[in-house]
């Protein structure tokens, strides 16, 4: 078993730089897959995962230990997709929500509907629609509980808000993904009935 | 009809992170409120089809730490040793190989020395030798054929004296009929003179 994010963390504020590659090692496909959910682009997300682990590492150094390391950094990446997501604001963006009314939800990306996904065996697709149409605080809670795997209370750390304010966001998201993928046919695919009592 | 007096407490739930005195309230509410049972359920379901959204298969993410050398950099200095380590390697191979092959060289020189030198002195004696051995097979031959000689001239010796009694056998024999026959004719002459001389007294 290898050191601690924290023991890591006070080698590199010791003066061992290379602590932070360990860092890096142990942490950045896990970020780099929470900035892909929360942005939706592969460049963007690596873009915005190289500039986390740069701010991370500028700022290391006064890191005081107050919350995780982990907490921070994740801190660290969703300030970095909340800036990006507010300059995106108004040029290129594309409701999701307008092209699910139509039932043409994925005409634009790959020119087949949302049925037709679902019947192909792409629901992978179909669920990173749901999410992407999610407002941003409830795809960043859904995405840290269901994605990242995190605990309410590391996600109340990270996201600075208490554990009720969480839950709450959490159900929101998760009733609107519902909704949204059983307007599409999806019930869950575990072989579960489509209606229950 | 929405129900949210345990939402918190679903989500927990939910999510396994309730305290057994939360689960057992959420139980028991989940069996007295409709709503709340379908919710639970349609919950459960969506977080089957949730983990459907696969992450694309992209490269790592390739953040260099400032100050870190480069990955060029480190590849060029891996490089740059791996040459340096190939080229001392083979330095290194190349004098070991030198110092082989020299003493290698070292090795036959002296061999071809010792060679030479035993080529060069044992002519005289391999003709020494040689001539030792002529002489010895000469002699050898020289005692056979006079053993051979020896040999014949006893059996020729022994052969002849053979004869020579054969011979004589046959001589004396030859002599004894002769002598025979000769007593017979003298005595036959003599008997017949008896009878001349009587012929002739009685005349």
């Amino acid at each position: 078993m290898g050191p601690t994010d924290e023991e890591l963390v006070e080698a590199f504020q010791g003066g061992h730089l290379a602590a932070f590659d360990l860092l890096v090692r142990r942490w950045d496909r896990k970020i780099q897959g929470a900035i892909y959910r929360i942005m939706g682009t592969e460049d963007e997300s690596r873009d915005l995962c190289q500039e986390t682990f740069l701010k991370a590492y500028r700022a290391l150094g006064s890191f005081k230990g107050e919350s995780r390391f982990s907490s921070w950094l994740y801190q660290i990446a969703l300030n970095l997709c909340r800036d990006r997501m507010r300059r995106r604001k108004g040029r290129t963006m594309v409701s999701l929500d307008d092209l699910d009314a139509d039932g043409t939800a994925f005409v634009s990306r790959g020119r087949r509907s949302a049925l037709e996904l679902v019947e192909a065996g792409d629901l992978s697709r179909v669920v990173e629609a749901a999410v992407a149409a999610l407002p941003e605080e409830q795809r960043e809670v859904v995405v840290l509980k269901e994605y990242q795997e995190m605990t309410f209370v590391e996600i109340a750390e990270t996201l600075g808000v208490p554990l009720s304010t969480v839950k709450t966001r959490l159900y929101r998201g998760l009733g609107q993904l519902r909704q949204r993928l059983e307007r599409q046919g999806i019930r869950g695919t575990a072989a579960v009935p489509a209606a229950l009592p | 009809m929405e129900c949210t007096i345990l939402r918190d407490e679903m989500m927990e739930v939910l999510y396994g992170e309730a305290t057994t005195g939360a689960a057992r309230k959420v139980e028991e509410h989940c069996a007295v409120c409709a709503a709340c049972r379908q919710e639970m359920g349609a919950l459960r379901r969506l977080r089957q089809d949730l983990p459907a959204w696969r992450l694309p298969r992209s490269g790592r993410p390739r953040f260099r730490r400032p100050g870190a050398p480069s990955a060029w950099l480190l590849a060029s200095a891996a490089a740059l040793f791996l040459a340096l380590g190939v080229g001392l390697g083979l330095s290194l191979a190349e004098a070991r190989l030198t110092h082989l092959l020299d003493q290698r060289e070292a090795r036959l020189r002296d061999e071809l020395t010792a060679l030479r030198a035993s080529v060069a002195a044992p002519t005289a004696r391999d003709d020494a030798a040689v001539l030792a051995r002529v002489q010895d097979l000469l002699r050898q031959s020289e005692a056979r054929q006079a053993v051979r000689l020896n040999t014949s001239l006893a059996d020729f010796s022994e052969r002849t004296d053979a004869q020579r009694r054969y011979d004589l056998a046959r001589v004396s024999a030859g002599l004894s009929y002769l002598d025979g026959k000769t007593g017979q004719n003298v005595a036959r002459t003599t008997e017949l003179m008896g009878y001349v001389l009587q012929a002739s007294q009685k005349r």
